[in-house]
């Protein structure tokens, strides 16, 4: 065997540096991208800390917490974190409960209900900032379509998105209408990966459905619920797109929620160290989310993909 | 959910229908309105038959809008280029990144490799704003700010985590025995990335390079923050559209359905990977 | 020597796998790692093969330190118990794949995998992928690519566990004949005694992850290094005996249900310990009347196992003892009672406490 002989004596000390290194070197793009984000992090973090205005560039410099303290009682902040968690919480809530009716509908993996799962994946694969666009058309009280319809159920007067009483309704509709369909295949793909022996021996035991429900799917169900419904509230507290095309945070300050208050203190009133701070809090609050969901997340993989 | 008697079955019927046309209707009504003239858009009650037309398409196609005061020149044909262009070198450089180190997530235990895995992952869940904000001083500082491959860069932020762990998921699905047995026969471990591991996760790579491209299309504000008119995509543009005052509303809908329609597509294309994508490969479809 | 371990040791966390391993193989020799599941004979392999790293000790390949090198530069050649092919590949280029690595030209890339497709009866399904392949042809297949490219050393981890009965049977016929063709130093794991007993120039007995024993198929059959390794080998099962010997004249004897029973020569320093008494059950002869060195039992149920029968006794205090006869033989015996003599000369005796076999000394 000179054949294999030969390359085995050059190969020999590269092998053994390489093979420690290896993973390193794979990795080292990835790391790279990893530091890049965390630098605008820091900086971010720097910011919070400053008096930090474009437009008072003489006024920069370090006011430590002062820009959190200021929040304490800033009734602008609270409407902020109020708007946010309301948005959230209706949103999230919702799409919990429609998609769990829905994925129970299609539970069945005949070929129609697998037609309607994938068409009902349309909404969630539209950019959100152009569902809103297209909600807002079909809202538009000159021809929108909506506003045709809840006419001829005698609201002549609804103002959808530009009432200060509907805004809210209007933009977790949109949400709703986005992003159902993620908890829907989520918890399809969980009532489908289910075992069946439970189900069969209720139903030859003549369990009412009920029971069934309440004691057997939604308990077993749970993993996928918290997964999903924690990836949502990681979304929706942070909703941007859809809130900013549809009403830029308006009308007044109904929908002002962290990232679009952030947005416009940024860009609107060039305040750069209150809206880190801003979004500080913002981080702080996803951060404590992105924990546990990180950790139920890790466990329904580690099922998926069969090892630790 | 066994439905034995007809009315449950009507009942599940009715509630499907009903489903469907709640998720469905918006994309069928915007896409019938981008066939419309203003006239027809504005006749109450709306009308199902019309003249189908194909001038808010080829208005858009050649950038002259007409409106009420007059032409306005919106190239938004530069926007769906953006689109393309940003959202395909993202999804190829996010590869070229994320697919080795997807394999040596997966093949090697190492820290450095989970720390990266969990801080990419953790700034998937963190407010886009957070790091926009200062990225936007500092491109503006080093010149960044406003190119293409400043806004390619930050678009690894969602392509990158997407990549890294879906991928990483297929590739610990490969029997390490199969790589094991072409290293034994006398190849180098690159050899057997290439020859083995890539192969056999080819499928969930190329899923996990489409849903990238969707994500990356779909968003919209990186591309506010980052990028000014001529560097913008469908998403930001679009929405300069609707306050453009006094564009015609067929014209708005077309450039939604032209938006829109390359995602859905894909989406439709990858449907089979998508809810492994979605949940980062936790759920299995 | 083609291939050697030397005091390998390996552990996983706290679970020592393998622990001071040495172990030899030369040119065109046979070596079966044996044991039961979980004694870390997988893993050995695999650190020859350079899968895993050792904590301790070297690998050598032909005298040349390759403890630390990768796979790929160690020449070897490894079929794996789940096959492991390439899926993505054809049989043929599953094959190919080992001459590929050596730079062959596609001329002889083309020889030597028909050459070795004939050799192994896949000639004809050498174009389909392996999802086409039945499980024997995919095993078969995986052989093909350890062997193609004549390596040196052959590592084979039990490559016919998951094959059917009959192929098994066909293969352990044929294998001897196809590995000395190539005459290749083979390091084969198993966990079937007969796969080793049939296969083996030598077995080498892991227990725990040591060796427990290295010798020839019938030298391990006949004189186990131990109680355990004893058990491991053989079906029926070695009976086993708790005895003290006594002395008797120069000889050793026992008793069992207080008969005494002559163990022969060369024993005499068993004599005061507390010992365990191992016989074969084919060792044991039933006869219907009384004979020298026997002793009376009660049969209780036969069974026939391949081509013997295999009877259950029992000895006046309870013990039971198992005996075998070739099938057809058979003694007609009388309400069911024997005389079972045994060969003082194939009886072992194990120290009772660590197990190990008390060898006989001449003189």
């Amino acid at each position: 065997m000179t054949a294999a002989a030969e390359p085995i004596a050059y190969r020999r000390p590269r092998a053994r540096l390489g093979r420690r290194a290896l993973p390193y070197l794979l990795s080292l793009p990835a790391l790279l991208s990893c530091v890049l984000i965390l630098i605008p992090f820091a900086v971010a973090v720097g910011y919070s800390l400053m008096r930090y205005r474009l437009n008072l560039p003489m006024l920069r410099g370090f006011i430590w917490f002062d820009n959190y303290r200021q929040f304490l009682t800033d009734p602008a902040f609270w409407n902020t974190v109020g708007i946010s968690l309301l948005y959230t919480a209706l949103a999230v809530l919702l799409e919990l409960l429609l998609g769990l009716g829905i994925a129970l509908l299609l539970r069945r993996p005949t070929r129609l209900n697998n037609f309607i799962s994938i068409l009902l994946l349309l909404p969630l694969m539209t950019a959100p900032a152009l569902a809103a666009l297209m909600w807002k058309l079909m809202t538009n009280p000159n021809f929108g379509i909506l506003s045709y319809l809840v006419g001829l159920a005698g609201l002549t007067d609804f103002r959808w998105a530009s009432a200060p009483s509907t805004a809210l309704l209007t933009v977790v509709l949109v949400d709703i209408w986005v992003y159902t369909p993620f908890i829907m295949i989520l918890l399809l793909a969980g009532l489908r990966s289910l075992p069946r022996q439970p189900f069969e021996a209720a139903a030859l035991d003549g369990v009412p459905a009920s029971f069934v429900f309440f004691r057997i799917t939604l308990p077993m169900l749970m993993p996928y619920i918290i997964t999903a419904s924690l990836f949502r509230m990681l979304d929706a507290i942070q909703q941007f797109d859809i809130i900013y095309a549809m009403t830029q945070g308006g009308p007044g300050d109904r929908l002002m929620v962290f990232q679009v208050q952030a947005y416009l203190e940024r860009f609107q009133y060039t305040n750069v160290g209150r809206s880190a701070a801003l979004l500080m809090v913002l981080w702080l609050i996803t951060n404590i989310l992105s924990n546990i969901f990180i950790k139920n997340w890790l466990r329904l993989r580690e099922r998926a993909h069969g090892h630790a | 959910m066994e439905h034995s008697s007809l009315v449950g079955k009507v009942l599940h019927g009715l509630a499907l229908a009903l489903v469907l046309a709640f998720f469905i209707f918006p994309i069928l009504w915007i896409l019938l309105m981008s066939f419309q003239d203003n006239e027809t858009i504005l006749r109450i009650p709306p009308s199902l038959f019309f003249e189908p037309t194909l001038a808010n398409y080829a208005a858009l196609i050649s950038g002259k809008l007409k409106t009420a005061a007059g032409t306005l020149d919106i190239p938004f044909t530069h926007n769906l280029f953006n689109s393309v262009v940003l959202s395909a070198a993202a999804v190829v450089i996010a590869l070229l990144l994320g697919v080795p180190a997807a394999y040596a997530f997966a093949r090697f235990r190492f820290r450095l490799g989970e720390f990266i895995a969990f801080t990419l992952l953790s700034f998937r869940f963190a407010p886009p704003l957070l790091v926009l904000v200062p990225l936007l001083q500092i491109y503006q500082y080093i010149g960044l700010a406003d190119t293409y491959i400043g806004i390619v860069w930050v678009y690894q932020l969602i392509a990158l985590p997407l990549i890294l762990w879906i991928v990483r998921g297929y590739f610990e699905d490969i029997d390490r025995d199969i790589e094991y047995a072409h290293r034994i026969v006398g190849h180098g471990w690159w050899n057997t990335f290439r020859k083995i591991a890539v192969p056999l996760a080819g499928p969930g790579i190329a899923a996990a390079g489409l849903l990238a491209f969707i994500f990356c299309w779909n968003n919209f504000v990186f591309a506010l923050v980052l990028a000014s008119a001529d560097k913008q995509p469908v998403t930001v543009g679009a929405l300069a559209f609707v306050t453009a005052s006094g564009i015609q509303y067929g014209q708005i809908a077309a450039a939604i359905v032209l938006s829109v329609t390359p995602t859905l597509l894909l989406a439709l294309y990858t449907q089979r990977y998508l809810v492994e994508g979605l949940s980062l490969g936790a759920v299995k479809g | 020597m083609s291939l050697e371990l030397k005091g390998i040791r390996k552990a996983f966390r706290t679970n020592v796998a393998v622990d001071d391993v040495s172990l030899d193989v030369a040119d065109g020799e046979i070596v079966v790692v044996f044991g039961p599941s979980g004694t870390g004979k997988t893993v050995l392999l695999r650190i020859a093969a350079g899968i895993h790293d050792v904590d301790a000790g070297q690998v050598l390949i032909d005298g040349r330190d390759v403890t630390t090198e990768s796979p790929d530069a160690r020449g070897l050649g490894m079929a794996f118990q789940n096959f492991a092919l390439f899926p993505h590949m054809t049989a043929f280029d599953n094959v190919a794949s080992a001459l590929r690595a050596r730079k062959a030209t596609r001329t002889e890339i083309a020889e030597k995998v028909e050459a070795v497709g004939r050799l192994l009866k896949i000639d004809h399904v050498l174009s389909h992928y392996p999802r086409e392949l039945s499980n024997g042809q995919k095993q078969r297949t995986a052989l093909a690519r350890a062997l193609v490219a004549e390596p040196k050393v052959l590592l084979l981890d039990d490559p016919l566990r998951n094959v059917d009965a009959k192929l098994r049977y066909e293969m352990r016929l044929e294998l001897p004949n196809i590995l000395k063709r190539f005459g290749s130093a083979v390091l084969y794991v198993t966990q079937d005694y007969k796969e080793a007993m049939a296969l083996g120039d030598r077995i080498a007995l892991l227990l725990h992850g040591r060796i427990a024993q290295v010798a020839a198929p019938a030298q391990i059959y006949e004189l186990p290094a131990s109680v355990e390794v004893a058990r491991l080998f053989g079906d029926p099962t070695i009976n086993l005996v708790a005895v003290d010997p006594v002395a008797d004249r120069e000889e050793v004897a026992i008793s069992i249900a207080n008969t005494r029973l002559n163990l022969g020569k060369g024993l005499r320093h068993a004599v005061g310990l507390s010992c365990t008494l191992g016989v074969r059950p084919e060792a044991i002869n039933l006869h219907a009347g009384p004979q020298p060195n026997s002793l009376p039992v009660e049969i209780i149920a036969e069974t026939p196992l391949n081509e013997k029968t295999v009877v259950l006794t029992k000895a006046a205090d309870g013990q039971e003892l198992l005996a075998s006869r070739p099938s057809g033989s058979s003694v007609r015996l009388a309400n069911g009672r024997a005389y079972a003599a045994f060969d003082p000369a194939a009886a072992l005796i194990f120290e009772r406490d660590s197990g190990r076999r008390i060898e006989r000394r001449a003189a």
